[in-house]
């Protein structure tokens, strides 16, 4: 049984601009699913827009789910009610992108790693002490430092601290919202490799958000790839690199930019931007600027299938 | 030569002192090539191009000579720089939202520098600034002209961003991470774009950013700036092949690599000095798992280790032969307040 399992889920949300206007449906998530095995790592990436952080917040319910299902070590966990939730919490916790947002400024850092412990009736005082103190020091962080504020680290601190608080409760499942965005290169790497120890160590499984195809190819064990609220395409990470199928991950991976000079290569250019999730386009949300789209295209909404051994993808063309 | 940057140096008032921001950074760029900056935030890429354009803070103190075209523009008063902003020497910014103003049309803004820098006529403007719609690529320039940046995607307005500082046709082209704000599907795009305007223009490039995969891909030549200085300069390839200096052997290897998975990544520990704080000898001392003696208490200069490859780094100065030349070398040539 997976971990996490995902069915078809969606998250809509309403815009609606001025008093007269009508309702708009925005389809941030539209139909997707997904497993993520115990202690394995599971990428999303996409485009900005594409919905990928709003997939990652309805499957931990930090906003209610339109439609489908997420089941959590097959519980269901769209239907539960408050308290039984809180108790799940626990064991699925959120790592945010921004490491500057996303600790109060006003708390110490003792103060930050000890909420989730609080809020959960964790141990007494002293034994939360040294959880915290056996936190700080798995993540790189003096003790003597505990009672300092957010201000007074850099940012890569700050998101170790942040990874601190997400496992303070000693979780099973990390979602990680494009957690090294905000940060340098060489300190992305320093948040990386502490994300790959700990899941080593204690068995974790994340999904990792992220828009940047290396960091997610260097993390993962399988990708998805999301275009307009929808997987395009779904595989083991050295295939979905290797052999890319759905033309716009091939598109996408093309367009990277590969820090070595000597490797020239045929670039896919896509053309124009992604569109408005609020008016997307008929049929394959890709079609507008796939190319290959054929006219069927704009007509049929191509379903997820298994086109190779584990390897999925959404694309009436393969 | 189309530019070139000699000692730069500039300090920036911070709760009433004075703190170095840029210690003797020097350059060159030359006709139709792409120049990278590349560096960590705070490491002074993007000060160094506001310097060149003399878009500085108030109370900024600027020394060393820059020159434009053999031009000393570093000497020029401010109303003789604005002669050749966005005329010889523009600039793009990294957010294409923040630097266009939503209050004006597309138009009106790519227009500005040809109203300030041409005798065109009105209709002569229009006409132009559809040209450079369609040179850098936009569909249906006749309408897109009279519209305002709200109404554009992300990748549009960078583009417009080019078209604005094209207008002119400059020499030197500076841009401060162009697509950091973009997707990559954009960036791609962009990027291409910019090496198409180079080909036809044969201006030269100063592309700043921190992205190594961008540099890999538009430049011929890369400056790496570490805590306010220059500490290594070379030829793209020669640079990714052969880098010298810890400090760019430590980015290199901290960049995950396509094909290699789940392996621990190379890091550099600690994180850089502020400039108030700034270690007395090599900025990259504290950091550095090869550093000696020498390297705490005198400053490394630039040492050429190979043809066009130069680094400042205890590792590779001839031994005992420069020792002192930091202590001899702050001599501010010019000097002015803006």
């Amino acid at each position: 049984m997976p971990l996490l399992e995902v069915n078809n889920l969606k998250q809509h949300f309403i815009s609606k601009k001025g008093f007269l206007s009508e309702k708009r449906v925005v389809k941030a998530v539209d139909g997707v699913s997904l497993k993520v095995e115990k202690g394995k790592t599971l990428g999303v990436v996409g485009e900005s827009g594409c919905g990928k952080s709003s997939l990652g917040r309805s499957i931990l319910r930090l906003v209610q789910p339109t439609e489908g299902s997420v089941k959590f070590q097959g519980k269901e966990v769209t239907d539960l009610n408050a308290l039984e939730m809180k108790k799940l919490r626990r064991e699925m916790q959120i790592v945010f992108q921004d490491p500057y947002a996303s600790l109060n400024p006003r708390s110490t850092i003792r103060e930050i790693l000890e909420a989730p412990l609080k809020i959960h009736n964790v141990g007494n005082k002293k034994e939360r002490k040294k959880v915290i103190e056996e936190l700080v020091e798995r993540i790189g962080i003096r003790k003597d430092q505990l009672n300092n504020y957010p201000h007074e680290f850099s940012g890569g601190q700050r998101q170790r601290i942040g990874i601190a608080r997400a496992l303070a409760l000693n979780p099973k499942l990390i979602v990680a919202d494009e957690p090294v965005s905000a940060l340098d290169v060489s300190v992305q790497s320093q948040v990386l490799n502490l994300m790959l120890e700990l899941q080593q160590e204690m068995d974790l499984s994340y999904l990792f958000i992220s828009h940047d195809l290396s960091v997610v190819q260097h993390i993962s064990d399988q990708v998805a790839v999301m275009y307009l609220g929808k997987i395009v395409e779904f595989g083991d990470v050295e295939r979905i690199y290797n052999h890319p199928m759905h033309p716009y991950t091939q598109a996408l991976l093309s367009a990277l930019p590969i820090p070595d000079p000597k490797q020239k290569r045929e670039r896919i250019i896509l053309e124009g931007d992604l569109p408005s999730p609020i008016n997307p386009p008929s049929g394959c949300p890709f079609h507008t600027r796939c190319p290959f789209a054929t006219k069927e295209c704009k007509e049929v909404v191509p379903a997820l299938e298994e086109k190779t051994d584990n390897h999925f993808a959404a694309c009436i063309h393969i | 030569m189309l530019l070139d940057v000699k000692d730069v140096s500039l300090s920036l008032k911070r709760e009433g002192k004075y703190s170095k921001i840029l210690d003797q950074v020097s350059f060159h760029v030359n006709n139709g090539e792409t120049v990278g900056i590349v560096g960590e935030s705070g490491c002074g890429k993007s000060m160094t191009a506001l310097s060149l354009m003399r878009l500085l803070p108030d109370k900024a103190k600027l020394d060393g000579e820059i020159r434009l075209e053999d031009e000393l523009i570093s000497s020029y008063s401010n109303r003789k720089m604005q002669k050749i902003r966005g005329n010889q020497a523009s600039m793009i910014f990294q957010d294409p939202l923040t630097s266009l103003n939503p209050l004006h049309t597309v138009g009106k803004q790519i227009e500005e520098s040809l109203l300030l820098h041409t005798s065109l006529s009105k209709q002569e403007r229009r006409k132009r600034v559809i040209k450079l719609l369609n040179d850098v690529g936009l569909p249906r320039a006749d309408e897109l002209i009279d519209e305002y940046p709200h109404q554009l995607s992300g990748g549009m307005r960078q583009r417009i961003m080019i078209a604005m500082a094209m207008a002119c046709e400059p020499k030197l082209l500076i841009c401060d991470e162009p697509t950091t704000a973009l997707d990559v599907t954009v960036q791609a795009q962009i990027l291409e774009l910019m090496n198409e305007l180079k080909e036809r223009t044969r201006m030269g490039i100063i592309m700043i950013t921190h992205d190594l995969g961008v540099v890999a891909e538009v430049c011929d030549r890369v400056i790496v700036m570490y805590a306010g200085k220059v500490v290594e300069t070379a030829p793209v390839e020669e640079l990714f092949e052969n880098p010298k200096h810890p400090y760019t052997k430590g980015l290199m290897q901290s960049i995950p690599k396509l094909g290699i998975r789940k392996q621990m990544l190379g890091s550099i520990a600690g994180t850089v000095p502020s400039p108030e704080n700034m270690p007395a000898g090599c900025r990259f001392a504290d950091r550095c798992s090869q550093a000696m003696d020498v390297c705490k208490t005198n400053v490394p200069q630039m040492t050429q280790v190979k043809k066009n490859h130069k680094t400042a780094c205890w590792l590779y100065e001839n031994k005992g032969v420069k020792k002192d030349a930091a202590a001899g070398s702050e001599q501010p040539k010019t000097a002015f307040y803006l």
